[in-house]
């Protein structure tokens, strides 16, 4: 018998994305779009409303994500206690969830209280009431998370950043200050939700186990009651006032590390090299044996992580790279970045990398899709950008064909140093 | 009801295997049975800083993430107080290539001065990025000590201090890998889309030839009954007071952790708990107030968790949950809080079958405890809770000679 360390290595057999096409959706009888994600083994049901209501949508400062936090605090029918109790009576679990574009509620439950548990989310998403003292609570606790925020290195790093690509008054560049929380009133919540939580603006994910018995309890309790018909949202125009490139210190009190975050605009879903450009940022930083990391982490030990990510909201796309480090190491952190970009401008990466990336992202790909959870996660991205429900299919494909050759030239076509915001956030 | 195989190797390492065709994946859960308690008092961190040399490659594997991402794969590891769990998540097909490299650098290490050097500045970079760099970041490092006096858990598994570990040096660690980083000191846990036959004669290939090594039989000081209260005091740079209150209680597998798990959810679990009710939304004292278990498996802490609205007393606002805790006995859990609690148990435990990684680490964990069978068994000892337990692990527990208070108050200058 051989020993062990004679034996070969076991052969690697390529990995595929296997099955990424996302169900067309269905439609309640106000037209409302239902996406049906099933093949589950557990016996539970996660069911998602989507809004168009998220911070883009609101005219004074933190109303969307207050509105969303509000749901739950009191209702036409109920008051905050009284609904709570019934909502955890069930069991199940409500999230709220509130982002730039959209904002809306998962309920995930056991297939037997689905009936009461929708009932409950009608109640909570189309019947808030908005009551005074609840209102004040969160907004105190909220100013006190925001000022925790404030001693974060990478929090401010990260709002510099996107006040810097998106312009100040832009709802995805727009920094909050105290004086938001204090003069926030329930006037604004009232406004946004009537205008913004509504079926005519919303859009339903229902994943699990034998997720079509729950199309009978939406259309009773999401269709049947109300006159209004859907209608594909037109988001607001948007104005992008990016910042002219250059070194942005944020100077803070004692930090033991500082943030380094740096960053230029790059292109958005709907252009043809942006799912290329996935693949090119993650050889840059994207994963454990990024360039960047066994650089920066691997070779100098100056962070416990750093990385690279490419992105895109609606309108405007951004490329950054970020690592926490020692004060000490952040302008030599900052040189070895653009050190590390030119190599990759200047010379193809070998094949093995490239077979590297393209294997683990086919790996990602396919754990995106592993089980019908996963998949109401990544239908929303999809869904939210309008990037076309066959957007993993086409990924895989540009995952599986993209060359060296195409790597380079797209690090020389979009990552140039000299466009980018340097930022840096810590101690002087 | 999670349906799994086991079997023990020769060398002692055992293997369980759990089927699931759900998914087209597998995970590997490697999970030794070494932690922070098992470090010299003198040099903490070493069960920590070990686990990031386990990714430092081996001979025959010098970078140990490559074959991972070509299999398609990802990987990740994690230490606490109790033991250092491994884990790759990858395609079914690649399923031997993830048996290969967790034998590979369970039989050697490549350990040169360089790569520890590089990773102990990137664990003292972890330690100040994530305790020291981050407003109330050291809470549980100062709740620990105040709360343990001899047992180990005394310190987090990060380390007590950044010198332990700038001192820790190749002879500690080899000698750490030695000790611990045997078969018989490890447990396996395969979930997927596998079957129990392929996995356990892979393991027999693989690890069958892995010398048993020694196993870790340890002995750990016992923590002395605490019987006076105590009390700390320190001021930061944070917007808001924290209350911490740390009482001792049972080990991992005694019926207390059971009743009293569930009665933290019952207290602070939800919008609809006692504590969101009394302490949040009635008294307005805190912005939020939790309470639960460490969970360790030694005899372990129920710990309360809350964060002060501006202007409020700390004292004034101990004495409320103090009120609360007391509460328990004048005014019983009643029916409806139980069934809400079991509702909620019930939906938790399915969340956490969801995904394959979950539930190999909980297998892993459990034959840890002595028997994986645990992870189906251990409802039964949720759902078994009676009110009356729960008054009287309450008041067993929540007496102030038991119990560590934190006052992590709001530099004022």
């Amino acid at each position: 018998m051989t020993t062990r360390h004679e034996r070969p290595a076991p052969a690697i057999i390529t990995p595929s994305a296997g099955d990424t096409s996302f169900p067309v959706a269905t439609c309640l009888s106000n037209g409302v779009p239902v996406y049906i994600l099933g093949k589950g083994t557990v016996d539970l049901l996660r069911v998602e409303f989507v809004f168009g209501a998220g911070q883009k949508m609101e005219k004074v400062n933190l109303a969307a994500s207050a509105t969303n936090a509000m749901l739950t605090e009191g209702t036409a029918r109920y008051d905050a206690t009284e609904l709570n109790n019934l909502i955890d009576s069930t069991g199940a679990l409500f999230n709220h969830m509130a982002d730039k574009d959209t904002a809306g509620l998962v309920a995930v439950t056991l297939p037997r209280k689905l009936d009461q548990v929708m009932e409950l989310a009608e109640e909570v998403l189309f019947h808030p009431v908005f009551p005074e003292k609840e209102f004040r609570m969160l907004m105190e606790k909220r100013l006190q998370a925001f000022l925790t925020g404030r001693q974060k290195t990478s929090v401010i790093a990260r709002e510099t950043f996107y006040q810097a690509l998106c312009g100040e008054n832009n709802p995805y560049g727009r920094i909050f200050n105290r004086q938001d929380y204090l003069s926030l009133k329930t006037d604004a919540l009232r406004e946004l939700h009537s205008l913004c939580y509504r079926p005519a603006n919303m859009y339903i994910t229902v994943a699990g186990k034998d997720p079509e018995q729950a199309l009978p309890v939406l259309e009773k309790y999401f269709s049947r009651n109300s006159n209004e018909r859907w209608h594909k949202p037109s988001p607001p125009p948007m104005e992008f006032n990016t910042a002219s490139p250059g070194m942005l210190f944020c100077e803070m009190a004692n930090t033991v590390q500082s943030t380094v975050r740096m960053g230029w605009k790059a292109i958005t879903r709907d252009h043809p090299d942006y799912q290329s450009l996935q693949v090119a940022t993650m050889i840059l930083g994207g994963y454990f044996g990024s360039r960047l990391m066994r650089n920066i982490r691997e070779e100098k030990g100056y962070t416990y992580g750093i990385h690279a990510v490419s992105g895109a909201f609606h309108g405007i796309g951004y490329i950054v790279i970020l690592t926490d480090v020692a004060n000490i190491y952040r302008e030599d952190t900052l040189k070895e970045i653009k050190k590390e970009i030119a190599a990759l401008r200047e010379k193809e990466i070998a094949g093995e990398e490239m077979e590297l990336v393209r294997n683990h992202l086919m790996g990602e790909i396919a754990r995106m899709f592993d089980g019908p959870f996963a998949v109401a996660e990544a239908i929303r991205g999809v869904i939210d950008y309008d990037a076309g429900l066959d957007y993993y299919t086409r990924f895989a494909s540009t995952v599986r064909t993209i060359t060296p050759g195409k790597i380079k030239e797209l690090f020389n076509t979009y990552f140039n140093t000299e466009d980018a915001f340097e930022i840096i956030a810590g101690e002087k | 009801m999670i349906r799994f195989e086991r079997y023990t190797l020769a060398n002692g390492l055992r293997v369980i295997v759990h089927r699931d065709a759900g998914t087209p994946m597998v995970t590997t859960n490697i999970l030794y049975d070494a932690g922070s308690r098992d470090e010299d008092p003198a040099a903490t961190g070493l069960a920590h800083l070990f686990e990031h040399l386990m990714f430092e490659g081996t001979r025959a594997v010098p970078v140990f993430d490559a074959p991972v991402m070509m299999s398609g794969g990802e990987n990740n590891a994690f230490t606490n107080n109790d033991l250092t769990n491994y884990y790759i998540t990858l395609p079914a097909s690649n399923m031997e290539t993830a048996l290969w490299l967790e034998a590979d650098r369970m039989a050697g290490l490549d350990l040169s001065e360089e790569r520890l050097m590089t990773q102990k500045s990137v664990v003292i970079e972890e330690f100040r990025q994530r305790y020291l760099n981050q407003p109330y970041g050291d809470l549980m490092s100062l709740l620990r000590p105040l709360a343990y006096k001899v047992h180990p858990y005394r310190w987090p598994a990060i380390g007590m201090d950044i010198s332990h570990i700038e001192n820790a040096d190749s002879d500690l660690a080899t000698r750490f890998y030695r000790r611990y980083y045997n078969p018989s000191n490890a447990i396996l846990c395969v979930a997927g889309n596998t079957v129990a036959d392929d996995v356990f004669s892979l393991a027999e290939k693989w690890f069958g030839g892995i010398p048993a090594g020694e196993h870790n039989h340890r002995s750990l000081p016992r923590e002395p009954e605490q019987n006076e209260r105590r009390e700390m005091k320190v001021s930061r740079k944070v917007p808001a007071d924290h209350l911490l209150i740390a009482f001792h209680t049972g080990r991992r597998q005694s019926r207390d952790f059971y009743v009293l798990d569930l009665l933290t959810d019952i207290l602070a679990g939800c919008d609809s708990a006692r504590f969101s009710e009394q302490l949040v939304r009635k008294k307005e004292l805190f912005s939020d107030a939790d309470i639960y278990l460490s969970g360790e498996i030694d005899p372990g802490l129920v710990i309360f968790s809350g964060r002060l609205k501006n202007g409020v007393d700390i004292r004034k606002a101990e004495e409320a949950v103090s009120d609360e805790l007391n509460r328990l006995s004048s005014e019983p859990i009643t029916a409806a809080e139980m069934e809400k609690a079991r509702n909620r148990y019930d939906s938790h435990r399915l969340m956490s079958y969801l995904n394959a990684s979950n539930k190999a680490f909980n297998l892993a964990f459990h034959e840890l405890l002595g028997d994986a069978e645990g992870i189906n068994t251990e409802t039964e000892h949720y759902m078994s809770v009676t009110e009356e337990e729960i008054a009287s692990a309450s008041s067993r527990t929540f007496r102030p000679e038991n119990c560590s208070v934190l006052y992590y108050l709001q530099e004022t200058t």
